[in-house]
């Protein structure tokens, strides 16, 4: 074959390959066009930009807290561990907290128990909605029926009840929640008593009284083992 | 022979590397625009195995099908009419003749070879 010919072949269908690259790109992943308004863009960088400040004020804390070591006597330094070690107990749930909250009681319908209805188990879904809800309007700390609950605890049916931490509950709860303040109890107590959780207990035959927000309630802590998969003690030291 | 198919691997790569994207609304000519490269390919492929290969015809060719094919279809987009099938119609049909005579090109010529071995053979 002619030389020449072979290199405009080879030429044309390099564009070629090229062409068909592009229009794979294009077809495959298309760009999505962004349909936000400015209000919307505007509260988005509103919740970034809050999300901002808490890095920032996170790394400040941690900063404190490095400068802290660095700067006082090995003797200290044992001292600020221990109250490092103490705070990580306090956050996980291995020391009893007191602090501002809200108490909630969930106790059956007196009504409808007297007209013939039965007494139902707290469903766990419920429970676990409403636990991620005081979560997400930031309670800090929560116990159920006794029960703290810790990262690893679970709420689920077991036998046909309803447990938490593995501990069977009553149908007569107190649940305690503890936040950083008085005024995000406040919040807090608000927010559950504008929330649908009334009615969706009352769906279960159950009653759920929300106390107004109290400055001082004491949460027990976690009375069972914490176990930590991927944690390991490293004895290196220094 | 080989060269063509590199040139095409390479091109393919480098697109697909450089990840270049053009605005949807343009999709539809750049396919078609596809479709017309390719068919003036094989088209050039099968004159040069004919002996009829001409450097103008090719090129010209190249350029003015795949202008050809997205006038059409730019002109069927602004008429209300899809075009652009006409086009495609085109292109494919002669697409696959050219394939089927280089097919043919290609098995008479591996004939021909396997005859002659025989004969060398003998």
């Amino acid at each position: 074959m002619n030389k020449k010919i072979v290199t405009r072949i080879t030429i044309v269908s390099f564009i070629v390959g090229l062409m068909i690259a592009v229009q794979y790109n294009t077809v495959q992943n298309p760009t999505t066009r962004d349909t936000r308004d400015i209000w919307a863009i505007r509260q988005e960088l509103s919740e970034e930009k809050k999300r901002h400040s808490e890095l920032l004020s996170e790394i400040e804390s941690y900063n404190d807290l490095i400068e802290e070591y660095e700067n006082n006597e090995k003797e200290q330094q044992a001292d600020l561990l221990e109250n490092t070690v103490e705070d990580l107990n306090e956050q996980v749930g291995l020391t009893s907290v007191t602090g501002p909250g809200v108490i909630l009681n969930i106790s059956p319908a007196i009504e409808l128990i007297n007209s013939g209805y039965s007494i139902e188990n707290i469903s766990p879904d419920l429970l676990i909605r409403l636990v991620n809800e005081i979560y997400h309007y930031n309670g800090l700390y929560v116990e159920i029926d006794g029960q703290r609950l810790t990262h690893t605890s679970a709420i689920r049916e077991i036998n046909g009840e309803t447990t938490v931490n593995s501990v069977p509950i009553d149908t007569e709860v107190e649940m305690k929640v503890i936040t950083d303040s008085y005024e995000k109890a406040e919040k807090l107590y608000g927010y559950l008593f504008a929330s649908t959780f009334k009615d969706d207990f009352y769906l279960d035959n159950l009653n759920l009284t929300i106390n107004k927000a109290q400055s001082d309630i004491t949460i027990a802590p976690y009375d069972g083992k914490l176990s930590s998969q991927y944690i390991v003690e490293d004895n290196k030291g220094e | 022979m080989w060269l063509p198919l590199l040139g095409l691997i390479l091109g393919l790569g480098l697109g697909l590397l450089a990840d270049i994207q053009i605005p949807t609304v343009y999709e539809n000519y750049l396919s078609i625009a596809v479709l017309a490269a390719l068919d003036t390919i094989f088209g050039g492929i099968r004159a040069n195995l004919q002996q009829v290969y001409d450097d103008k015809v090719f090129l010209s060719g190249f350029f003015f099908n795949i202008a050809l094919a997205a006038g059409l279809a730019f002109l069927g987009v602004h008429l209300g009419v899809d075009l652009y099938l006409a086009a495609i119609f085109a292109f494919g049909v002669r697409l696959f003749q050219n394939i089927a005579v280089i097919r043919r090109i290609l098995i008479t010529k591996w004939e021909e070879r396997h005859i002659k071995k025989d004969e060398n053979t003998v």
